[in-house]
């Protein structure tokens, strides 16, 4: 294996998605105008109903860690839903690259954006809000942001599955999915508010755990170290299931011929 | 006195699964090839010509079964496929013809790797495409007609990345790109958005894609299909051009017999799932035995009784001062027709012959 060969098939896929976004002016609406709206929009509600400052960190951690993760992983959806979209899908599944640098092309790009953002709201937070983002230290702020953006793979790569099994009727989970986490990972509230079957589910995504880690040092009771192997080891098992689900679904789209009905 | 023997052909692509090289097999020096001693390098010697002389096939598929599936619950289960057997040599271009539906994209599908079929043992470049898929697409290329790609790059940037996809970088990249664009005359709208360019000029970009990797095989989908008459004749003219100056193969399908005619040095003709018959456009017209047509006009009395017995004659007809003949071959037949003619005492005052064209056989094969 050629290494710098594989290093520039993982590129195009950073190259495609740069310069797409380079030349769609509504990409600037999900960097910059919806992740501002919906933080600026919480913290005035939050300044609104006089919460503490500890209530008021639970909240932005929420705010800005969702934001994160929805741009980090709509990169990884359009990977594909690009392709979909211009009918020209089966031009990558003729190439030689395979699923490792589909994925890991477009996360880095969406690593690159959901940074950029992560730094634009921290500085609103703090400037707006008072938040200190940098208070737990640039080590748990990494391992925080890290496990944002494997959280952000692994919905990418469930989009990418759910595209190739239903094809255009999938396109919908690249921003619904995410939502989903809203609802049940407790990004506006304690999972513990949440009905037991559903707190279950809660348990077992490892957004849950990330958020619950970087909130530890905000004052909030809990486990910072047992937070984060649990969310670790959540986020590379099912990484690692993602991986072989994407594989075993091209493989079947090589089967069905959905990837030739996605190209007409 | 020294010896070499040179092979410039690939023999064994299973063994080597490399590009073809010029072996240096043998050297002798000052070794007496004739002789009872050498009976053993003499048969080392006839073993690797034989293997020479028989072309290895490049493309070898083995009752491929191909179907689909429509709907969910108690769905449907169409056959596009029925055991296709079908080799193809090194180096020709090689037409796939047949009717709507005939499965002709879905077997090339399958050639390129963006197919599984159900059954059936599938080899390209000496590769299984089940096992060995990502070698195979190392080597290989597409280029359909109706051509698709990423709507908001321009023309270079496409080129760009599908030359990144195959891993090409920096230098080598910008220089096939430039070759590329070059090759298929872009240079003037290499700017351009995709969606921005003429029907034309986007197939020229999927022609030039396709070129990137300098594939061994190419696979063209209908690679004029919806073009008008004159960019098609110069895209076929550069896909010959460039295959007698790269010496690759194409597989090619099309529903345009003047393209497969002037393109295909070998023609399979597919239906409902099936290979009907292989060979040379030539071989395909005298297999259907349509035959060649002498028209003959003339003066003078003529019966039918007096047209029976010429040599090579299928059919004819007599009308006034007319008579027509549908012979095996023109070429041949011509004297004796004229001479039967002459015999019967008639004068003949025009002649002319129509050759069976790939388009009849289409139609008698379509049936």
């Amino acid at each position: 294996m050629n290494f710098r060969s594989e290093w520039t098939k993982v590129l195009a896929f950073v190259f495609k998605n740069v310069m797409i976004t380079k030349r769609n002016v509504f990409s600037l609406f999900e960097i910059l105008f919806w992740p501002t709206v919906g933080l600026l929009s919480v913290g005035l509600l939050a300044t609104y109903l006089r919460l503490g400052p500890d209530m008021t960190a639970f909240i932005l951690i929420g705010v800005i860690s969702m934001s994160v993760v929805h741009v980090c992983q709509i990169d990884i959806a359009y990977v594909l839903l690009y392709d979909v979209w211009g009918k020209c899908i089966k031009h990558e599944f003729i190439a030689p690259v395979n699923s490792v640098h589909l994925i890991l092309g477009s996360w880095l790009t969406g690593i690159c954006r959901s940074s950029v953002i992560f730094v634009l709201l921290a500085f609103f937070s703090s400037h707006a809000f008072h938040f200190d983002f940098f208070k737990p230290g640039v080590g748990a702020l990494g391992l925080f942001l890290l496990g944002l953006f494997l959280t952000a793979a692994l919905v990418g790569i469930t989009v990418c599955i759910l595209v190739l099994v239903f094809g255009h009727k999938a396109e919908v989970a690249a921003w619904s999915l995410v939502s989903l986490m809203l609802l049940i990972c407790g990004i506006y509230y304690p999972i513990s508010m949440l009905p037991a079957p559903v707190m279950a589910v809660a348990k077992i995504i490892p957004l849950t755990y990330f958020l619950e880690y970087f909130r530890s040092f905000y004052g909030f009771p809990s486990d910072p170290n047992g937070f984060l192997a649990k969310g670790y080891g959540f986020s590379f098992l099912y990484l690692g299931l993602a991986w072989i689900g994407l594989e075993l679904v091209i493989r079947n789209a090589k089967r069905t011929g959905i990837l030739i009905k996605l190209s007409e | 006195m020294s010896s070499y023997i040179y092979i410039s052909k690939n023999v064994d692509y299973k063994a080597s699964a490399r590009r073809p090289t010029r072996v240096s097999l043998w050297k002798s020096q000052g070794f007496p090839l004739f002789g009872i001693g050498n009976i053993v390098v003499w048969r080392y010697i006839l073993e690797i010509f034989v293997k020479g002389l028989i072309l290895a096939p490049v493309v070898r598929a083995r009752n491929v079964w191909k179907s689909f599936r429509s709907g969910w619950f108690r769905g449907t289960r169409n056959e596009v496929l029925r055991g296709i057997d079908l080799d193809i040599e090194e180096g020709r271009i090689f037409g796939i013809l047949g009717p709507n539906g005939a499965g002709k994209t879905t077997f090339l599908s399958i050639l390129s790797t963006l197919l599984l079929p159900d059954r059936g043992q599938v080899e390209v470049l000496g590769m299984d495409v089940l096992r060995g898929g990502h070698g195979v697409r190392q080597r290989i290329n597409i280029s359909s007609g109706n051509a698709n790609f990423l709507w908001s790059l321009t023309v270079r940037e496409n080129l760009t990345f599908y030359g990144m996809l195959y891993g090409l970088g920096g230098a080598d990249r910008k220089e096939r790109v430039d070759e590329a664009i070059a090759l298929f005359e872009l240079g003037n709208c290499e700017k351009t958005s995709f969606d921005k360019l003429s029907t034309g000029m986007k197939q020229r970009l999927a022609l030039a894609k396709s070129m990137l990797n300098a594939p061994e095989i190419l696979f063209l989908d209908e690679p004029t299909v919806g073009l008008d008459p004159q960019v098609s004749l110069k895209i076929r003219e550069q896909i010959r051009d460039i295959q007698r100056e790269k010496g690759f193969t194409i597989v090619l399908t099309t529903h345009n017999m003047a393209e497969a005619e002037y393109l295909c040095d070998r023609i399979a003709f597919l239906k409902e799932g099936r290979i009907l018959t292989v060979g040379t456009a030539n071989d395909l017209k005298r297999n259907i035995r349509l035959g060649d047509v002498i028209t003959v006009v003339y003066e003078g009395i003529l019966r039918s009784i007096q047209l029976k017995g010429l040599p090579g004659v299928i059919d004819s007809c007599l009308s006034d001062g007319r008579c027509q003949f549908v012979v095996d071959s023109a070429q041949k037949r011509m004297s004796a027709i004229l001479h039967g003619l002459w015999r019967a005492g008639v004068i003949v005052r025009e002649v002319r012959t129509s050759e069976t064209n790939l388009e009849e056989v289409f139609l008698e094969f379509s049936k």
